[in-house]
C-alpha cells in the first residue's frame, strides 16, 4: 500500500470517524449531555447488525434500517426515561449515568457474545477493487465513505430545512424561549438523542463492515469521537467531518509508516491540535449553519 | 370573566420570595402596564404567568382555566406568548428561522409571516440575516413578531425599551395599535412610567414584590405613581 493509497484509505475511514464525532457533538451541543456510553452504542449497533444478519434471512439494507430504527428508539428512551431528569447546567450527573450504562452494556455484550473479535460479512463485495491512475481503491470502503457523506448531507438538511431540526438548534440556543413557543423541551431532547444515537449506530454498523470489533471496542470509538469533536469544534457539521477526515488520514498513514504504531499517530496528532488550540474551546457552543 | 386573573400570587426563587400576594387581572382586548423599579418582581410575575418559574402560592387563571402549575409549553399553546427581557432570539438561527419557530406550534389566527412582515417592513429584507447580526431595535421587532406568530390571546412584553434609542422605542410602540386591533390583550412591563401610562388602559405598580397601585391609566397622576414606585421615601 503506497502512501497515496494510505491517504485515500484514511479519508474513507475518516468519514466514519466524523460520524462518530457528530453523534457525540449533537448530544452535547443540544442538551449538554456528555454521553460516555457513546462508544458502547456504536459497538452495540454492530452486534445487533451481526445478530440480525446471522439469525434472520434479512438482506443487509433491511438490517441497516432495522438497526437505525432500534438506535433511534434506544436514544429516545434513554433521554426520555433517564437523562431528561438530570438535564441542566451541571453535566456531571449525565456523565455518571452514561458511564454506568457503558459498563453495563459492555459486560452484557461479553456475556451474550463472548469476547471474540467479530466483523460483519458483506460477501464478495469485500474483495472488489478499482484502479484509478495506478492507485487501487476498495469498492466497499468507497461505498461506506459515500454513505458517511450522505448521512452528513442528510443531517445538515434536517438541521437547517426542517422544523424539528430548527427546534434542535433553537433548544441549544435558549430552551426557555423554545418552551414559550409551545415546544416541550423534553420531547425535543428525546428526538435529538434519538438522532445522535442513530447516527452513531449507523457509523458503527458501517465500520463493522470494514474492520473488526469486540465488546471492548467502545472505549476506543469513544476516544475517536472525542478527538474528532475537539479537533473539529463543537459548533459545526463541517468541523466534525473535517476533524474525522484529519484523524482518519493521520491514523492510516501513520500505520503505513509504522505498522506497529496502532492508533498512536492519531492520538499524537490530537495532542498537537490540543496544544495549538490551547484548550480554548467554548463551553457554550451553538449550532450554526454548516 | 377576566382573560387573565392572578390571585394572591407568591413566587419564590429558592428561599428568596420575589412577589407577595399579587392580585391582578387583564380583560380581553385590554392593555395593562406593570411598572416598578429594578427588582420589584415584574419580570418574575411574567415568568410565573407563562410557567417558566413555578408559582409558590396563589392561583393563576387564564380564560377560566387554572394554569397555576401548568408547564410552560402548555400555557403557551393555550394562547399566552412572551416577548422576553433582552429579546433572547435564537442566535444561531436566521431572522426568518426565528419567526418559523414561532409559527410551528401556532394556534390558528390572523398572524402569518406576511402579516408580521407588513407590521415590520424592514424585517423582510433582513430575513436571511443571522439573528445575532441585526441591530437591537430590529432584534426587538423579531422577538415581538416571533411571539405574535404563535397567535396568542395574551401577549406579555418585558421591557421592550431596554437598551434602545428613543426613536426606535417610538417605532416599536407605534406598532402596538395594530396588535391591539387584532384583539390581543397585552401586558406591558416597563420602567418608563410615562410611556407605560400613555400606552395602556390600566396600570399596576409593584414595589418590592407587592402591588402598591392599581388604577385606570387616565386617572392616575405622576405624583401617585411616584409614591407607589418609590414607597414612602419618595414623598
Amino acid at each position: 500500500m503506497s502512501i497515496v493509497e494510505a491517504f485515500i484509505n484514511g479519508l474513507m475511514v475518516g468519514g466514519l470517524y466524523g460520524l462518530f464525532g457528530l453523534g457525540l457533538a449533537l448530544a452535547f451541543g443540544i442538551m449538554r449531555v456528555v454521553n460516555i456510553a457513546h462508544g458502547e452504542f456504536i459497538v452495540l449497533a454492530a452486534y445487533l447488525g451481526v445478530s440480525l444478519l446471522t439469525l434472520t434471512p434479512l438482506p443487509l439494507p433491511i438490517v441497516v434500517v432495522c438497526v437505525a430504527a432500534a438506535a433511534f428508539a434506544l436514544g429516545w428512551v434513554l433521554q426520555a426515561a433517564i437523562l431528561n431528569r438530570v438535564v441542566g447546567p451541571n453535566p456531571v450527573p449525565g456523565m455518571v449515568i452514561t458511564m454506568g450504562l457503558s459498563i453495563v452494556l459492555r459486560n452484557a455484550l461479553v456475556k451474550i457474545y463472548g469476547s471474540n473479535i467479530r466483523s460483519i460479512d458483506v460477501g464478495a463485495l469485500q474483495d472488489w477493487g478499482i484502479r484509478i491512475l495506478g492507485v487501487s481503491i476498495g469498492v466497499l470502503p468507497l461505498l461506506i465513505f459515500f454513505a458517511a457523506i450522505m448521512l452528513f448531507v442528510a443531517t445538515n438538511f434536517l438541521l437547517t430545512r426542517t422544523t424539528v431540526g430548527r427546534a434542535f438548534r433553537a433548544a441549544a440556543d435558549d430552551f426557555e424561549i423554545l418552551e414559550t413557543l409551545g415546544y416541550d423541551r423534553r420531547t425535543v431532547y428525546s428526538a435529538a438523542m434519538g438522532l445522535a444515537v442513530t447516527l452513531s449506530a449507523l457509523a458503527g454498523l458501517l465500520l463493522a463492515m470494514r474492520s473488526s470489533f469486540s465488546p471492548f471496542s467502545g472505549a476506543e470509538r469513544l476516544l475517536i469521537a472525542f478527538e474528532v469533536v475537539i479537533i473539529g469544534g463543537l459548533g459545526s457539521l463541517r468541523g466534525c467531518f473535517l476533524g474525522g477526515l484529519f484523524l482518519g488520514v493521520v491514523q492510516v498513514v501513520g500505520l503505513r509508516l509504522n505498522p506497529n504504531s496502532g492508533p498512536l499517530f492519531g492520538h499524537l496528532a490530537f495532542f498537537v491540535v490540543l496544544l495549538a488550540k490551547q484548550m480554548n474551546f467554548s463551553i457554550r457552543p451553538a449550532w450554526r449553519r454548516a | 370573566m377576566s382573560l387573565l386573573a392572578l390571585e394572591n400570587v407568591d413566587v419564590f426563587y429558592g428561599d428568596l420570595q420575589a412577589t407577595f400576594g399579587v392580585t391582578l387581572h387583564v380583560e380581553a382586548g385590554e392593555t395593562v402596564a406593570i411598572i416598578g423599579a429594578n427588582g420589584a418582581g415584574k419580570s418574575t410575575l411574567l415568568r410565573a404567568i407563562i410557567g417558566l418559574t413555578p408559582t409558590g402560592r396563589g392561583s393563576i387563571r387564564f380564560a377560566g382555566e387554572d394554569i397555576t402549575h401548568q408547564r410552560c409549553n402548555l400555557v403557551a399553546r393555550r394562547g399566552v406568548a412572551l416577548v422576553p427581557e433582552g429579546r433572547r432570539l435564537f442566535h444561531s438561527l436566521t431572522v426568518e428561522e426565528n419567526l418559523l419557530m414561532g409559527m410551528a406550534r401556532a394556534r390558528p389566527g390572523p398572524w402569518t409571516l406576511s402579516a408580521v412582515y407588513q407590521l415590520f417592513p424592514a424585517m423582510r429584507e433582513l430575513r436571511h440575516a443571522p439573528a445575532s447580526d441585526i441591530s437591537g431595535g430590529q432584534q426587538q421587532m423579531v422577538a415581538i413578531a416571533r411571539a405574535l406568530l404563535t397567535n396568542p390571546r395574551l401577549l406579555l412584553c418585558d421591557e421592550l425599551s431596554l437598551g434602545l434609542a428613543p426613536k426606535v422605542i417610538n417605532e416599536i410602540y407605534s406598532c402596538f395599535a395594530g396588535i391591539r386591533d387584532s384583539g390581543i390583550s397585552v401586558v406591558l412591563v416597563e420602567q418608563d412610567t410615562v410611556r407605560a401610562r400613555n400606552s395602556s388602559s390600566r396600570i399596576y405598580c409593584l414595589l418590592k414584590g407587592r402591588v402598591t397601585l392599581a388604577r385606570t391609566a387616565a386617572d392616575v397622576t405622576l405624583e401617585e405613581i411616584k409614591q407607589a414606585y418609590f414607597g414612602d421615601r419618595g414623598s
